[in-house]
C-alpha cells in the first residue's frame, strides 16, 4: 500500500526533535488564542508569519497548522465553561456545552468536545491523505479555463459565507482582486500602480494586509467595545462522561465529522460554517428536541467535531490544487510562498516530504491537544484573567517588529498601518475584510489563467463552458449567485448569521 | 415628488469608497496598455475590474437611497488614534535609534489606547516586551537588527 509508505515516510519528517516542537509550539498558540477571545487564528498566524522565515518550510507549515486546528480545540474551552466563543467556529457550542456547565456537567463536555475533535482530526487527515493525492491526480487535466473557472466558484461561493449584504462583499472582492494587481506584470514587464516605491515592485506584501486587515482591525474594534465582563468560571465537575452521554454522542460525533469534512473541502466552508451546519442537523434528528439549548450532548459533541473535521479538510484544495479555499488558507498560500513553495498539484509529486509531513504532524498534533486541553485546562481558565490591556501592546509590538523584519523596511511598517485603518474603516461600514483577502491573492492568479484560457481560445470566452469541468464549475458558481439573489435563501441566510 | 435622503449610511459610504477607488484606478492606470482579449495588455485587468468596482459602488450608493440600512455606529477615537500613532512611531525611530527604544516608546504609546491604561504597568510592560523582543527576534531568530542605534 502506497499509503503506508507515504505515511511512514511523513512520520518521518513530522517525528524529527525539531518538527515535533514546533507542532507542540503551534498546538500550544492555537489553545492560547483559541481560549482567549479577541485573537482569532487568522491573525495569529499572520503575525507569526515573519517569525517562521528561519524555519524549514515543512516546520513553518506544521507550525502554522497547528494554530489553526489548535484553535479549534481552545475554542470550545471557553464557550462551555465561560458561555464566550473564544473563536468564532464555537459560537454554537456556547448554547449546549455552558448549559451542560451549569448542570455541574461542565467536565463531561470538555472531554467529550476533546474526544470529538480527535477523531473528527483523525478522520479529516486520513482524508487529506487519501483524496488529496487522488483530486491532485485529477485535476492534472486542469488547464487554464478549468483554473479560471475554480476560482470564479471559490469566490462567489465566500460571498454566501461573507456576513452581511452579498453586494458588499462582491465590491470587497472586487477591490482586492485589483489590490492584487498592484506590482509587475509578468507579461510586459510594465509596473503597475506602484507609484515608484521599490517596495511595491513585486506587489504588496501580503503580510502587513493580514496584520493591518486582521490583526489591527480586530484589535481596535476590541479596545472600541467597553471593558470585557469579568470573568466567571463554572465549576469543571469530573471529566469522565456517563454511560447515557457516551452513547449520545458517539453517533454525534460520527455525523459531525462527516459533515464537517464535506463542507471543509468546499470553497469557502472551513471550521465555521461545519460548526453551524452541524448543529442544525443534530436539532433537526435528534429524538430530544426540548433538550437542545439546555444541555443536549449532541449539540457540544457535533458541532465540535465538525469544525475540527472542517479545519483539517480545508487544506485539502490548497495542498493539490494550489488555490486557497478560506483567508485563513490564503495565509498559508502566503506562508508558502515566502518559503519559496509553489502552492499546486505539483507538491504532492514534488515535496512529498513536505505534504506527508504536515499530514503526519496532524495528527501528532491532535493527540498533543487532547492532552494540552484536558488535564492543563486549569492554567488555560487562569489566562483568561490576563486583562486586554495587557495583552494588546504585546500583540502589537510583535506585528511591528514582524513586518519591519521581513525586508528590513520601515515602508512595510506604515504599509500595515495603512490597512490597519482601511480594516477598521471597512469594519465599520459593514465590509467583510476576508472576501478581499481571498481576492487579493487570487488576483494574479486569475488574471494569468484568463488570459492563458484567451489565448488558448483565441479569444472565445465560450471556451469556458465548452469544457466540461470549467463548465460544470461555472454552473455552480452560478447556482451560488442565484442562490445569493432568491428571496428565501436570504432570509435563511440572515437568520443562521443572527444566531 | 421623491425626496432622496440617505437611508442607510454604511452603505453609501462603502459605495462612495469603490466608486473613488475605481475612478482612482482608472487614473492612474489610464497609460497601461490595454490590448485585446487575446492578448491582454497590462491594462486590460485592471480596467476591467475597476469599472465593475466603479459599478458596484454606483449600485450601493443607489441601493442607500431607497433601502433602509444600518448608520454607521460612532466609534470612540482615543484606540484608534494611538493604536496607528504607536505603528507608526515604530516605523520612524526603528532605522534611528535602534530597537530597544522604539520598542519601549511603541509599548508606552500604544497602552494610551485602553481607556485604564497605568502609567507603572506600561512602564513595565514597555521594559519587559523590550528585552523581550531584544531576545526573541535579535538573539534567537537572528535578525539583523540594532538594538541601540544613533543615525540621522
Amino acid at each position: 500500500m502506497e499509503i503506508f509508505q507515504n505515511l511512514a515516510m511523513g512520520f518521518g519528517v513530522a517525528f524529527t526533535p525539531i518538527n515535533l516542537l514546533l507542532c507542540l509550539f503551534g498546538c500550544l498558540i492555537g489553545t492560547l488564542i483559541g481560549v482567549l477571545p479577541g485573537i482569532g487564528p487568522l491573525a495569529t498566524i499572520a503575525i507569526l508569519l515573519p517569525v517562521t522565515f528561519g524555519l524549514s518550510p515543512a516546520g513553518a507549515l506544521i507550525m502554522l497548522s497547528g494554530i489553526y486546528y489548535g484553535a479549534q480545540y481552545g475554542g470550545s474551552t471557553t464557550a462551555i465553561l465561560l458561555r464566550l466563543p473564544g473563536e468564532s467556529s464555537s459560537i454554537v457550542t456556547c448554547i449546549d456545552g455552558y448549559q451542560m456547565a451549569l448542570k455541574g456537567r461542565a467536565g463531561s463536555a470538555l472531554a467529550i468536545a476533546a474526544f470529538g475533535s480527535l477523531f473528527a482530526g483523525c478522520v479529516g487527515t486520513i482524508l487529506i491523505g487519501v483524496f488529496g493525492p487522488a483530486l491532485a491526480k485529477f485535476s492534472e487535466g486542469f488547464r487554464s479555463p478549468e483554473y479560471f473557472a475554480l476560482m470564479v466558484f471559490g469566490l462567489t461561493a465566500a460571498v454566501i459565507l461573507a456576513n452581511g449584504s452579498p453586494v458588499k462583499a462582491i465590491g470587497m472582492i472586487v477591490f482586492g482582486l485589483a489590490l492584487g494587481l498592484v506590482g509587475t506584470e509578468a507579461q510586459s514587464g510594465t509596473v503597475r500602480y506602484a507609484f515608484g516605491i521599490p517596495e511595491l515592485f513585486d506587489g504588496i506584501d501580503f503580510v502587513p494586509l493580514a496584520m493591518g486587515l486582521f490583526g489591527f482591525a480586530e484589535m481596535m474594534n476590541n479596545l472600541d467595545n467597553t471593558e470585557q465582563a469579568p470573568v466567571k468560571t463554572a465549576n469543571i465537575g469530573g471529566m469522565t462522561p456517563n454511560r447515557e452521554e457516551v452513547r449520545r454522542a458517539i453517533p454525534a460525533v460520527l455525523r459531525g465529522t462527516a459533515v464537517g469534512s464535506l463542507l471543509g473541502i468546499l470553497p469557502g466552508g472551513g471550521a465555521v460554517l461545519s460548526s453551524f451546519a452541524s448543529y442544525t442537523l443534530e436539532k433537526r434528528i435528534t429524538k430530544y428536541p426540548h433538550q437542545f439549548g439546555a444541555g443536549a450532548v449532541e449539540g457540544v459533541a457535533g458541532p465540535e467535531s465538525a469544525n475540527n473535521a472542517g479545519a483539517q479538510t480545508s487544506f485539502i484544495p490548497l495542498l493539490t490544487l494550489g488555490i486557497p479555499s478560506t483567508p485563513i488558507m490564503a495565509v498559508m498560500m502566503g506562508a508558502m510562498t515566502m518559503q519559496g513553495i509553489a502552492p499546486g498539484t505539483a507538491i504532492i509529486t514534488d515535496r512529498p516530504e513536505l505534504f506527508w509531513g504536515i499530514i503526519a504532524s496532524m495528527w501528532i498534533g491532535n493527540l498533543m491537544l487532547v492532552i494540552i486541553n484536558l488535564p492543563l485546562i486549569g492554567i488555560w481558565i487562569k489566562l483568561l484573567h490576563v486583562p486586554y490591556r495587557l495583552l494588546f501592546p504585546c500583540i502589537l509590538v510583535l506585528c511591528c517588529v514582524g513586518a519591519y523584519c521581513i525586508s528590513s523596511s520601515t515602508f512595510i511598517v506604515f504599509l500595515m498601518a495603512g490597512f490597519a485603518l482601511i480594516g477598521y474603516l471597512f469594519s465599520k461600514l459593514g465590509c467583510e475584510a476576508a472576501p478581499m483577502t481571498l481576492g487579493f491573492i487570487l488576483g494574479p492568479l486569475m488574471e494569468e489563467h484568463f488570459r492563458r484560457a484567451m489565448i488558448l481560445a483565441d479569444g472565445d470566452v465560450t471556451i469556458l463552458v465548452r469544457r466540461p469541468i470549467s463548465a460544470v464549475l461555472i454552473v455552480a458558481a452560478l447556482g451560488v449567485v442565484f442562490l445569493i439573489v432568491s428571496p428565501s435563501f436570504r432570509k435563511t441566510r440572515e437568520v443562521a448569521f443572527r444566531e | 415628488m421623491l425626496r432622496l435622503s440617505i437611508k442607510s449610511a454604511q452603505d453609501f459610504a462603502a459605495g462612495l469608497i469603490f466608486v473613488v477607488t475605481g475612478l482612482a484606478g482608472l487614473w492612474f492606470g489610464w497609460n497601461y496598455a490595454v490590448g485585446t482579449i487575446i492578448r491582454m495588455g497590462p491594462g486590460y485587468m485592471p480596467r476591467a475590474l475597476h469599472v465593475i468596482l466603479i459599478g458596484i459602488g454606483l449600485f450601493l450608493i443607489a441601493q442607500s437611497l431607497v433601502v433602509p440600512g444600518e448608520a454607521i455606529r460612532r466609534g470612540r477615537l482615543r484606540p484608534h488614534v494611538f493604536i496607528l500613532a504607536a505603528i507608526i512611531l515604530f516605523g520612524l525611530m526603528i532605522e534611528r535609534f535602534g530597537l530597544i527604544p522604539s520598542i519601549f516608546f511603541t509599548t508606552i504609546v500604544a497602552s494610551l489606547a485602553s481607556s485604564d491604561a497605568r502609567w507603572v504597568e506600561a512602564v513595565a510592560l514597555a521594559a519587559a516586551l523590550a528585552v523581550a523582543s531584544a531576545l526573541l527576534f535579535v538573539k534567537l531568530l537572528g535578525q539583523p537588527i540594532e538594538l541601540f542605534s544613533w543615525n540621522f
